[in-house]
């Protein structure tokens, strides 16, 4: 067995801290615990205003912001070759072995994953987000995915949905694709200490305020829930363009003292949102995991949520009420969280979390999906592009003109500068023992602790 | 407890869930795939299967559009090669006013006399503004040279025709809850601007105006008069639109032998080849739909 071989590993994606949602915080909490497991672990991401450079974060945690700046959607400008030059130099100044890859649509993350299979790296790549097939915008997207995931050693989805749709958006085999779910903190989202008062009954919803996230459905479900129960109280947490609309609906039918909105929550805000709440609310069209449900879960709330994308699979049926995404069926689903209400207990609903999802366990996970990288075998660069040619009767050929160029980019940039003459970067440890309880926090601008 | 039971049953017969609470599940690696993977996907869930003849019965409203823009194309360079005068163009004019009215009455439920008077009356108005105004449109491009103005027009007319609503009219009709849509907006607007501009080509402002008129009648009400026939009988539509088709054919073919070639082989391609090529590649066809699929709202959102 190989169990115990330490990677070193280079995470890549747009989305990284400072920017907060699934994707960052699943890039940050899996490499705090592969840290813990003793592999090595380097952060490459884009420059974040004037956060570019070389920083450090909790526990010794390397990230490379490259000065190259977002053109859209926090997405940097697809330059296909342009990477390659610091992308290399990373990968040789850290000693990586593998490179693992985030989000289908972090154009970083492609091209980083590119070159590094131009290189002869072994590549893991892990897809958070679901996608249709019908829309300009999809077929696009799904193009791009196949180019990079046809090469992969491994790919890893959030959640069996998740995995479904990858297969079919870039026809790999489903035994390459692994299912890792994301995790809560639980020791940051911990229930409140003492028992909420039962005579009012308050509903949490804590979500960007767009369309993909239902905020119209949230539009027509809060008047006829206030119309239907007199304890009944909404928090709204989030900002967005669909905010106009929910105040609009709550001048429309007086609800000023029973719905209140919070404008955007710090994430570090979020669980003090959360627990001055019973039920939590989630209205999300598409979904393809959700952590802000285990989050609430963890925090001891009652979830009511839309059955979409992979949110049936991220709790057991007790701990979640799942409603059609139409306004009258998930009226029923609150009333029916209303009458579940004084059964829960919070306290113990966390507990139970604790033991269902935690960050070492997918750590430990995604440390097999490594392992199974590493013994993927070396393959020529013929061998790779006859693997291109079957992308498609255009897309093919273009793929494969692509992976040359690359190629003759490398060989060049080779050739321009050896790879003796980039300087290693020395190694940091840190002693492990004393921070195996401490909670994690985002050490802001922090230096090597 | 009864959750605990059902645990402690699973952990002695462990059976793979589709689940992703819980880590791994025991016994199965994290890349298992059993039988129940993609059981949800749904293919071609909502492909219509269509055949040739009604295919082809429906592009028809296609041709009869192109025939009738045609014959506007035709009118005006009569009129620019001085072989149609003032007089009998005002004629037709009237003759087409006449004839829209008629059909509408015909065939429309709703058409009450009050109804009509306001249609009058707004007529009216859009007349007189137009004896006004046809002055500015008879000096409007005197200093640009006849090939520029033909070649904008041309192209005016093409984009007119790539934009044109062919399902509907493109004038909102009294009553009707249906909006026009952008494109078929800008598709009006275009070919507005055609017609100025062939327009202000013309020797006289009474030229203009009756120019002016006679393009804007075709271009607003044809499609509303059309599609209330095609409402109104489908036979009639087609055997209307088959007759428009001949007469075009024939009166281009007195015109112009290339124009005459061009427009026989367009019309051939629309009603023949293009409603072969559609059945022929509908086994191409291939919808994927599944619970990762964004859910559709049921409602309006009012914005």
């Amino acid at each position: 067995m190989m169990g115990h071989q330490k990677h070193r590993i280079l995470m890549v994606s747009d989305f990284f801290y400072p920017n907060f949602g699934g994707v960052e915080n699943h890039i940050y909490y899996l490499s705090q615990c592969l840290l813990k497991l003793g592999h090595k672990v380097v952060v490459m991401t884009h420059a974040y205003g004037n956060r570019s450079g070389v920083r450090y974060m909790t526990s010794g945690l390397k990230v490379y912001y490259v000065p190259w700046n977002p053109f859209l959607m926090q997405c940097t400008l697809p330059t296909f070759c342009g990477t390659l030059p610091i992308v290399r130099t990373i990968l040789i100044r850290e000693k990586i072995s593998l490179v693992h890859g985030h989000q289908a649509f972090s154009t970083l993350c492609h091209e980083a994953l590119m070159h590094a299979r131009t290189m002869g790296y072994k590549v893991v790549f892990t897809d958070h987000s679901l996608y249709g097939f019908s829309d300009m915008g999809s077929i696009h997207m799904n193009k791009v995915l196949q180019f990079t995931l046809a090469d992969v050693s491994q790919a890893i989805c959030v959640s069996h949905t998740s995995k479904e749709n990858t297969v079919l958006r870039s026809g790999l085999p489903p035994e390459k694709v692994f299912v890792i779910p994301n995790a809560v903190d639980t020791a940051m989202f911990k229930p409140a200490a003492e028992r909420l008062k039962d005579n009012q009954i308050v509903i949490v919803v804590i979500s960007r305020l767009v369309y993909r996230k239902g905020a119209d459905l949230l539009v027509e479900v809060i008047p006829e829930v206030c119309r239907q129960h007199h304890n009944v109280r909404f928090i709204v947490g989030g900002d967005g363009p669909k905010r106009v609309r929910l105040e609009e609906m709550r001048e429309k039918h007086s609800l000023q003292d029973r719905v209140e909105m919070l404008g955007a929550v710090p994430h570090a805000q979020v669980r003090s949102v959360l627990i001055s709440g019973h039920v939590f609310l989630n209205c999300s069209l598409t979904e393809a995991f959700c952590i802000a449900i285990l989050e609430a879960a963890s925090c001891g709330l009652l979830t009511v949520s839309t059955r979409v994308g992979g949110v049936p699979e991220v709790l057991p049926d007790d701990m979640i009420v799942l409603a059609e995404p139409d306004p009258s069926n998930l009226v029923q689903g609150i009333n029916k969280a209303i009458i579940m209400l004084p059964k829960i207990d919070p306290q113990a609903m966390h507990l139970r979390m604790k033991s269902l999802y935690s960050w070492h366990d997918v750590a430990k996970r995604t440390e097999r999906v490594y392992d199974c990288a590493m013994r993927c075998s070396d393959q020529s660069l013929l061998e790779r592009l006859s693997r291109y040619l079957t992308c498609g009767a255009w897309a093919g050929k273009l793929f494969c003109l692509v992976m040359i160029i690359d190629y003759l980019f490398w060989c060049l940039v080779k050739l321009w500068q050896p790879a003796e003459e980039i300087e290693a970067a020395p190694d940091v440890t840190l002693s492990q023992q004393h921070c195996e309880e401490t909670p994690w926090n985002f050490n802001e601008d922090g230096s090597v602790r | 407890m009864e959750i605990g039971g059902e645990e402690n049953s699973l952990l002695m017969h462990p059976k793979w869930r589709k689940v992703a609470y819980g880590g791994m599940q025991r016994g199965f690696n994290d890349n298992h795939t059993d039988d129940s993977f993609l059981e949800d996907m749904v293919t071609n869930a909502n492909v219509v299967q269509r055949d040739l003849v009604k295919v082809m019965q429906d592009s028809i409203s296609i041709s009869q559009y192109l025939c009738i823009v045609a014959l506007v194309v035709l009118v005006w360079s009569y009129t620019l090669g001085s072989n149609i005068n003032c007089n009998s163009l005002l004629l037709l004019d009237l003759l087409l006013l006449g004839l829209g009215f008629l059909v509408l009455l015909l065939t429309g439920e709703m058409i009450s006399l009050n109804l009509l008077l306001h249609y009058i009356l707004n007529i009216t108005y859009f007349v007189t503004g137009l004896y006004a105004l046809s002055p500015i449109y008879h000096t409007l491009t005197r200093s640009i040279s006849s090939d520029s103005i033909w070649a904008l027009t041309v192209l005016l007319l093409l984009v007119h025709l790539f934009l044109h609503d062919y399902t509907g009219c493109t004038v909102k009709v009294q009553g009707s809850r249906k909006n026009p849509t952008l494109r078929s907006n800008i598709s009006l607007n275009t070919s507005i601007i055609a017609s100025v501009l062939i327009a202000s080509r013309l020797p006289s402002r009474h030229h203009v105006f009756a120019i002016v008129l006679f393009s804007l009648q075709v271009f607003l009400f044809a499609p509303l008069v059309t599609s209330c026939i095609k409402r109104h009988s489908f036979r009639l539509h087609t055997w209307l639109s088959v007759g428009l088709m001949l007469a075009t054919l024939v009166l281009f073919f007195q015109l112009n032998w290339f124009l005459f070639c061009l427009l026989f082989s367009l019309l051939v391609f629309v009603t023949v080849v293009c409603p072969y090529w559609l059945i022929k590649i509908q086994k191409y066809k291939f919808e994927i739909n599944g619970p990762w699929d964004e859910a559709k709202l049921c409602f309006d959102i009012r914005d």
